[in-house]
């Protein structure tokens, strides 16, 4: 196992999580009772799982959380290519030799932040088998290529997200990572709530956020349909921000919502006629 | 110069003028009117430029055309002479001339005078010579036929829409076939097809083209789509309106008269209109003792109650709906025009009409905006109103009523006519019938609602008869003997019968879901696997263990190996597969759905094929059924080099069950089919439904022979699968595919999602 640093080298360079810090409070609309379920699981630091289609909140939630919970927030975006290496971290050269350069996962396990692994199924099923020393009870990060098990901060919780909508059976989370996971599952909020949502995001006006929102809905009963999701909450902000700086309100829809969301000339006729009778 | 014109007019110059001159003053009856057509025609054209229309007139007398023919041409020409030059009138002569040869005099004559009508609706030169060619073309296939399509013309010929004129010509010669009195009924539109075509003729898109689109508009404001069903075409003019019946919209193929956009936005209009009724409905008013009147009036308010629910929840529909509402005072004084105008004013309440009853109907459904949920309100104020109306002496004509604007529904679908009180039955069965013309074909159940109309077993009995060829011999194994029978078993050809594929593809339009997974799972092989490559000697970053084995290497004195590089590759897939369909008479067995398994194993096929042919990959339909060991029939629907397109679906469609499953047979000439394919990997896919049988020998002879046949195909390296139908869960399929390779399925409505699975699953390896 080539090992050029030694450990012990390690620690002088504790790296300043600072910019990992949500200084300012992140708008989050709470819909049931996820923000205690979360609080509950943090005080046990049992890795949550969130569960819900593209666009409904997600992200946000856990901005949100880290924030009321004082802890730095590291994010990691999975995709196709990810490999155990990119989480966990890889020796890189410099003129000395090779040096260790710790991954985002083993900085906050060493650092004690929130991880939050966004779309973990996207990653590949050998590097999410990664977290698994990580949410069991012996809360250890294995890093093979340093000979080291690098034990969790007290601090340091995993949070993954994952969308249902893509499940299939190519892309699906093994039996044995779904089990370790407390579960929070998220959907597009109340019409009323989503309204409050879109409003106070985008900076619209009530009636135009209701407009939005029944726009929505239109969209979502397409699920299936041609649709392989209706629009997201996120869309809907898209639409009335770009309503609300001028663009017509069609217009607007159009680009941020139908445009977007399918190629198929069919579906997008339809969707148009259904948004034509959302329209005053 | 009207005189220079006259009988003595230069022969070199106009020699057919000349002669015709000469012919007519021979005739006496004709002589008169043809001195006075020409006359006229000079007048407006100049007597030099007549000589084309001469020939034209030259040209029906040689056929001899007869009297009434040529009167009818110089009444045409009159008539025309205005809008056609004498060149063009000539050609029409000529035109009329080539059809009395094949038809007669008496079809020319009708020709003419139904050219007459349409002219003014043929642009230009070429519209006039299709609609001659048409007509030519009618008078040499089919003389009799001439003069009742000639008389029809101004039904079958519409403004720019000549070519669907030689197209309805055409497809009643296709149709009648040699069937001389279906030629006649179908040509004078007595005929149901004739009907349906003189439908589509100027008017479309139709029920068929929108019908998907209509279905997810519904979806999407009302939450759920009902099913869409077209209405059969009417024999009478009348027009056309949505019915409800139950939980299905049903909705003409097509609004006359209507096309291109408008025809889409009406179509919208009507299905949402409809789906209104559904959303905000009632439970069906009894009928009772309501009169006809009655019951219009409260189906009138019911069509504003649920339209003012509509709107309040989606405004936008009002600009849908409210171009339809253009009723005004100057339509007439009919009680039909006030019932269009009171539509009118309930739909939009600023909306002022002179007639007291509008202006009451406003004002009582104002009265009742806080109760607009509670259908009640409908039958009190339509009742009221109805009282009004029978005051006013006002006659309600229940026969020939029909609900105006066009887009709302008949309104039969709100009433429950079952509890009917006799004293008002003849009058309410009036306004039924009115509604309902023609329509007693449809009761029984439009054509769609069968899965598969094709007569069952139709194919397998015509292959019966005659002696179909031997394609093939295969060996079978005895395995209470312990040895290979050569030869003992013969495979025939059995020609596919391809049916309409449109109630297959609404299977399939229908499986939505599944068929989104499926697209998913499409997707997500086609993009192929990234393989991650080490040690390579150039990529696009450095393998970080390879270089620090170099740099040991290099410091320790050795030869460091340079391929420190990593890159990546996807993955090429190079795949063949044979999907082998059991129809055997097993098959036939219906579900709850009123489908049959073979439907579910066509829609199974189906929507692998469709992934198939996204994919790329390389692949064979073929189905089998056996009649003892000397008459193993197999159907190619699809072979390896075909393409999987409409005539492919037809031949799927037209399976039909039958016989018995010799699997073992089924599957050696599978395997004989896709050994001669190239591809990396080979893939045969069984679907059946249980295990092997055939009539003359025992079935655990046939399973075996069937292992074994399995055995042999995998050490060519061509994998086999089964995924068998196996409700009651007795699992014949791992004794011959093993247990890794056969997937059993309890419902068998999941078939088609794990027929797709399973490939793809396999397809991974």
């Amino acid at each position: 196992m080539p090992s050029a640093t030694s450990p012990a080298a390690f620690p002088s360079r504790v790296p300043d999580l600072s910019a990992y810090r949500i200084a300012v409070e992140p708008y989050y609309r709470p819909v049931g009772d996820e923000i205690a379920v979360f609080e509950a699981a943090w005080r046990h630091r049992l890795p949550v799982m969130l569960k819900g289609p593209t666009g409904c909140g997600k992200t946000r939630f856990v901005e949100h959380m880290a924030w009321r919970l004082g802890r730095p927030l590291i994010t990691v975006a999975a995709h196709e290519d990810m490999t155990a290496a990119d989480l966990a971290g890889r020796f890189l050269l410099s003129p000395e030799g090779t040096v260790w350069h710790d991954g985002p996962l083993t900085q906050a396990v060493r650092h004690g932040a929130l991880c939050y692994l966004d779309e973990i199924v996207e990653a590949r099923q050998d590097t999410t088998v990664v977290i698994h020393p990580l949410t069991d009870a012996r809360r250890i990060l294995p890093l093979e290529k340093r000979n080291e098990q690098v034990a969790a901060h007290d601090d340091f919780q995993l949070v993954i997200s994952y969308n249902p909508g893509y499940q299939s059976a190519v892309k699906d989370l093994k039996e044995s990572t779904k089990q370790r996971f407390i579960a929070i599952a998220f959907d597009y909020p109340a019409p009323e709530l989503e309204a409050e949502i879109v409003r106070r995001e985008a900076g619209a006006d009530a009636a135009l956020a209701r407009i939005l929102v029944a726009i929505a809905a239109c969209s979502r009963n397409l699920r299936g349909q041609g649709l392989d999701e209706g629009a997201s909450t996120r869309m809907l902000i898209h639409a009335g921000r770009l309503a609300a700086g001028g663009v017509s309100l069609e217009a607007a829809v159009e680009a941020a919502i139908v445009l977007p969301i399918t190629d198929d000339a069919d579906v997008r006729r339809a969707l148009g006629a259904a948004i034509a009778a959302c329209l005053p | 110069m009207n005189e220079v014109c006259d009988s003595e007019a230069p022969v070199l110059d106009a020699p057919a003028l000349a002669r015709l001159a000469g012919l007519m003053r021979a005739r006496d009856t004709l002589a008169a009117s043809f001195e006075a057509t020409r006359h006229r025609l000079a007048r407006r054209h100049g007597a030099a430029s007549l000589e084309p229309w001469a020939q034209g007139v030259l040209a029906l007398v040689e056929v001899n055309a007869g009297a009434s023919a040529l009167l009818a041409f110089w009444r045409a020409s009159l008539e025309l002479s205005g809008r056609l030059s004498p060149a063009a009138l000539g050609e029409t002569g000529l035109a009329a001339a080539a059809l009395c040869r094949e038809a007669g005099g008496q079809a020319a004559c009708a020709a003419l005078d139904g050219f007459v009508a349409i002219a003014p609706r043929l642009a230009g030169e070429g519209e006039r010579a299709a609609f001659w060619r048409a007509l030519l073309a009618l008078a040499q296939a089919a003389p009799d036929c001439v003069e009742s399509v000639a008389t029809q013309a101004h039904r079958l010929v519409l403004p720019g829409h000549v070519a669907d004129f030689e197209g309805f010509i055409a497809a009643g010669l296709k149709a009648a076939g040699r069937d001389s009195a279906r030629r006649r009924a179908f040509f004078a539109l007595e005929d149901t097809l004739a009907l349906a075509l003189l439908a589509r003729i100027g008017a479309g898109p139709g029920f068929a083209e929108l019908e998907s689109e209509l279905s997810r508009v519904l979806a999407a404001l009302w939450g759920t789509a009902p099913p869409l069903q077209p209405l059969p075409p009417a024999a009478s003019e009348a027009p056309r309106r949505v019915n409800i019946a139950g939980p299905v919209l049903r909705l003409p193929e097509v609004f006359p008269g209507v096309e291109g956009e408008g025809a889409r936005h009406l179509y919208r209009a009507a299905a949402l209109h409809a789906g209104a009724h559904l959303h905000f409905g009632n439970p069906r008013f009894p009928v009772r003792k309501f009169r006809p009147v009655q019951i219009a009036l409260a189906g009138l308010i019911e069509d504003a109650r649920i339209e003012a629910l509509a709107m309040a929840r989606y405004p936008g529909l009002r600009r849908l709906w409210g171009r339809y509402h253009i009723a005004t005072p100057d339509d007439g004084p009919t009680l039909a025009c006030l019932l269009a105008r009171l539509a009118r004013g309930l739909f939009d309440p600023g909306y002022a009409d002179p007639d007291a009853l509008v202006g009451k109907a406003q004002a009582l459904f104002a009265a009742a905006r806080d109760r607009l949920d509670d259908p009640a309100i409908s039958l009190d104020i339509g009742t009221r109103l109805a009282n009004d109306i029978g005051q006013r002496r006002l006659r309600f004509d229940a026969r020939g009523h029909v609900v105006e604007p066009a887009y709302r529904d008949d309104g039969l679908g709100l009433w429950d006519f079952s509890d009917i009180d006799p004293e008002v039955s003849d009058e309410v069965q009036l306004l039924v019938e009115a509604a309902r013309i023609e329509r007693r074909e449809g009761e029984d159940g439009p054509p769609d609602v069968a899965p598969s109309r094709a007569p069952a077993g139709r194919a397998r009995e015509r292959a019966a008869g005659e002696t179909v060829p031997v394609i093939a011999t295969y060996p079978e194994w005895d395995a209470q003997a312990g040895i290979e029978r050569p030869d003992w078993t013969s495979v025939r050809a059995l020609a596919p019968a391809p049916v309409d594929s449109r109630p297959l593809q609404r299977a399939l339009e229908r499986a939505g879901p599944a068929r989104a997974r499926i697209a998913r799972l499409v997707k997500a092989a086609k993009i192929g696997r990234a393989v991650r490559l080490k040690r390579q000697p150039d990529g696009h970053e450095l393998d970080l263990d390879a270089v620090i084995e170099a740099a040991i290497a290099r410091r320790a004195g050795d030869v460091p190996n340079l391929n420190v590089f990593r890159s990546t590759a996807l993955t090429q897939r190079d795949l063949a597969v044979l999907v082998l369909i059991d129809m055997s008479q097993s098959t036939r067995a219906k579900l709850a759905s009123g489908a049959s398994v073979l439907d579910v194993e066509k829609l199974a096929v189906a929507m692998l094929g469709e992934a198939l042919a996204a994919l790329g990959d390389a692949f064979a339909l073929l189905a089998f059924a056996s009649n003892g060991r000397d008459d193993v029939r197999l159907c190619e629907v699809k072979g390896f080099a075909e393409p999987y397109d409409a005539a492919a679906l037809a031949r799927l469609a037209g399976l039909s069950s039958g016989l018995s499953t010799r699997l073992g047979a089924g599957l050696r000439h599978a395997g004989a089919e896709i050994a001669r394919v190239r591809a990396f990997r080979k893939l045969i896919l069984v679907l059946t439904d249980g295990e092997p049988s055939d009539i003359d020998t025992p079935a655990p002879d046939l399973l075996q022979d069937a292992r074994r046949v399995v055995l042999q195909l995998r050490a060519q390296g061509i994998d086999t699968s089964g995924i068998t139908l196996d409700p009651a869960g007795v699992g014949a399929a791992p004794a011959i595919f093993g247990k890794a390779n056969a997937m059993p399925v309890r419902r068998v409505e999941d078939l088609p999602l794990r027929l797709s699975e399973l490939y793809f699953r396999l397809a991974r390896r």
